[in-house]
């Protein structure tokens, strides 16, 4: 169109302008249009920043408080691999299947050949894979870094399974008829509601309790109500809780204290989860 | 001379209708009976676990997709490009794909866990996702789907009553360059995602890269083209005529021709950049997993690129070999089945071949494992089964296809 008028102008001679005030706002609207679309995809909701953009804004109440972080720390070398924080989450969480464990442990050997009892919760990655792949926002980042799940709003598709590189995800793929969880009570009572089948469930580093103790005033971490049930359970101090953001906690002073390293760190996840080998050097 | 004959005399024809619509109501009845199972016992009735979440149902789902590909690829072609000469397809096109949509939704619903929330993405939005741009993509385009298919309907003699209704179907189908638009748009988008679904995921090597969305959109063209020429084929054998002209039929097959070699040529690079040339330790590991513990490696050379890819590109571009129909439906099928091996591949290799980090050393030789129960492949031959019934009595009762080559318009 543009090109077509431009041409005739200047075949005419006519003196007429180069762009007709048509093409002018043409022009200017799809320069406008791009602009708008360039600056909304860099920065704002639609930003690769805004993670949380439109999904987080309904969880108004459970987000936590950005002041904190919530990190755990796994010491390798002092686990003795007597399983307790396994049974424990499975009791306080309500879970009853073997198979869908949030907290998970197996026997594994260094290449020194040595051999450990290697566990892992979520990790609560600050830029998890799962939470941006989600096409509901079920599972979301809260404010204090907890990855949390909205087991009403999950539709069970399982691309955050697919999309987590630490196996740490359990789809619920069974009825969850009444059944009698061996762990309860001897390793805990039921603190959440079982979930229904067909979700896709995880560990939520026991927010309830965080967000419970909190409002009575306790520090997650070193208050035991307020400390996730698996760091509670464990005979040899082998987890450790507390919020990174303070430098008088349990945990800052562990990973200070401690050589830490997270799992695969090459995928950009940053974990909040921090392990010591289970050769310590100092040893 | 080089044509064969699978058409059915005229006098057997009304039985030979009835045995394969009562064999295809068969396969239907035993996948509904598949899909209440699943429902009431859940979906651990599958072969799927929590290390490979997806399988045969997200294969099928992807498959149905490429191969409805033909639709937005057709649409385009002659409402949008004006090309007039492709206009006798048109119509089968659209029909295959909203057939090939609607199977992959009912995949879907059989995949998720609460087929009762399918439409929270519609409500509850992460922009950051690309399944939510799928799902908005789909749904709408299933919408448009259906809008450029209602005026055949309407056409048909059921309506000759209703003249009024006929006349809104000739008012949507004045509108038809503005459903090719968007229907491009929709499908560009979401066709390439679907690629993205795993090519986006930073944890998992061996499916990170920008390729994967290119090579789904250009696998999909290309299967899409074969897929709504080799029923139009079919179409014609059974019925003893020729119901695209021959010029046509070698036009379309040279293009899908095209469509495929502009894939094998990205295919191509893809592996050399990321295998050959290259050794990126995630990628690498991955690969030789798979090469020791499962038939891919295999499949992606001999299935894939071979008879799939190199094979059938062969066939429709020559131009002596594309003169013979057995040849051609024969290229059509294989680019069909490259596809779709070529989904399950994708699909299931990142989830076989897992990421590993554990410090230890004893889950090095990790992989998963993955094979569908008979309640998967029930469901899944029951949607097929859906599939080509619905196309059976679609060719039988509406204008689908023009009523002989001249009437084409």
């Amino acid at each position: 169109m543009i090109s077509k008028k431009t041409s005739n102008a200047k075949k005419n001679g006519q003196g007429k302008p180069l762009l007709s005030r048509k093409d002018f706002f043409q022009i200017a609207g799809a320069t406008g249009a791009a602009a708008l679309f360039t600056q909304l995809i860099t920065s704002g909701p639609l930003s690769p920043d805004a993670i949380q953009g439109i999904g987080g804004r309904s969880h108004a109440g459970e987000e936590g408080e950005s002041k904190y972080r919530w990190c755990m720390a796994i010491d390798l070398s002092t686990c003795i691999g007597c399983q307790y924080c396994i049974w424990a989450c499975q009791a306080t969480n309500d879970v009853p299947d073997d198979d869908m464990r949030w907290n998970i442990g197996f026997p594994e050997r260094t290449e020194n050949g040595t051999d450990f009892f290697m566990t892992r919760p979520c990790l609560h990655c600050e830029e998890a894979p799962c939470v941006k792949v989600c096409p509901v926002g079920a599972t979301w980042k809260r404010k204090d870094g907890i990855v949390a799940m909205d087991y009403k709003r999950c539709i069970g598709c399982r691309y955050c399974e697919v999309a987590c590189p630490y196996d740490v995800r359990r789809f619920n793929w069974e009825a969850s008829a009444p059944k009698k969880n061996p762990y309860q009570p001897t390793w805990g009572s039921p603190e959440i509601e079982r979930r229904s089948r067909g979700v896709v469930e995880k560990c939520t580093f026991c927010d309830h309790r965080i967000d419970r103790g909190l409002a009575l005033g306790l520090t997650p971490g070193v208050d035991r109500e307020a400390t996730p049930a698996c760091v509670n359970i464990c005979p040899v101090n082998a987890r450790i809780f507390g919020d990174h953001n303070d430098p008088d906690s349990p945990l800052f002073k562990f990973v200070r204290e401690n050589e830490t390293f997270r799992l695969r760190e090459d995928f950009g996840t940053e974990p909040a989860v921090h392990y010591v080998r289970p050769e310590k050097e100092d040893a | 001379m080089l044509n064969f004959n699978i058409a059915i005399p005229k006098d057997r024809r009304e039985q030979a209708w009835w045995i394969w619509v009562g064999v295809l109501g068969v396969v239907l009845a035993v996948g509904v009976f598949g899909a209440i199972r699943v429902f009431v016992k859940g979906l651990h009735v599958t072969g799927l676990s929590d290390q490979v979440p997806w399988g045969l149902w997200i294969t099928q789902d992807l498959s149905s997709i490429a191969t409805g590909a033909g639709a937005f690829t057709f649409s385009a072609i002659v409402y949008l490009f004006r090309i007039k000469k492709y206009q006798p397809i048109a119509r089968a096109a659209v029909f295959v794909g909203f057939l090939g949509y609607s199977s992959a939704m009912l995949a879907l619903a059989m995949d998720i866990g609460r087929p009762d929330r399918f439409w929270h993405p519609l409500v509850y939005w992460n922009v950051h996702s690309v399944l939510w741009e799928i799902t908005w993509c789909v749904i709408l385009y299933s919408t448009v789907l259906v809008l450029e298919f209602l005026p055949i309907f309407f056409e048909s003699k059921y309506f000759d009553r209703w003249p009024q209704i006929r006349k809104y179907g000739d008012l949507i189908h004045k509108a038809s360059p503005v459903f090719a638009a968007i229907g491009l748009g929709l499908s560009l988008l979401h066709q390439s995602s679907l690629g993205a679904t795993y090519g986006v995921l930073s944890g998992r090597a061996i499916w990170y890269k920008p390729s994967l969305p290119v090579m789904f959109i250009l696998s999909a063209i290309a299967g899409g083209i074969s897929m709504t020429l080799l029923l139009t084929m079919l179409v014609s054998k059974l019925n003893q005529r020729q119901i695209i002209s021959r010029e046509l039929q070698s036009d379309i097959s040279r293009f899908a021709g095209y469509a495929l070699l502009a894939y094998l040529y990205l295919k191509i690079w893809d592996w050399a950049a990321t295998s050959y040339y290259s050794q990126s330790p995630g990628t690498t590991q991955a690969l030789a997993l798979l090469q020791s513990t499962t038939p891919y490696t295999q499949t992606f050379w001999w299935i894939e690129i071979v008879l799939g890819g190199v094979v059938p590109a062969i066939i429709l571009l020559s131009n002596q070999l594309r003169k013979n129909d057995r040849y051609t439906m024969f290229a059509l099928a294989a680019i069909i089945v490259g596809v779709t091996v070529n989904r399950w591949n994708v699909t299931l290799s990142g989830l076989i071949a897992p990421p590993q980090w554990s410090p230890g050393v004893i889950g090095r030789i990790f992989s998963a494992s993955y094979l569908p129960t008979w309640n998967e492949i029930i469901v899944s031959l029951g949607i097929i089964a859906y599939a080509l019934l619905a196309f059976s009595f679609g060719v039988r009762y509406l204008p689908i296809f023009p009523k002989d080559e001249q009437s084409a318009h």
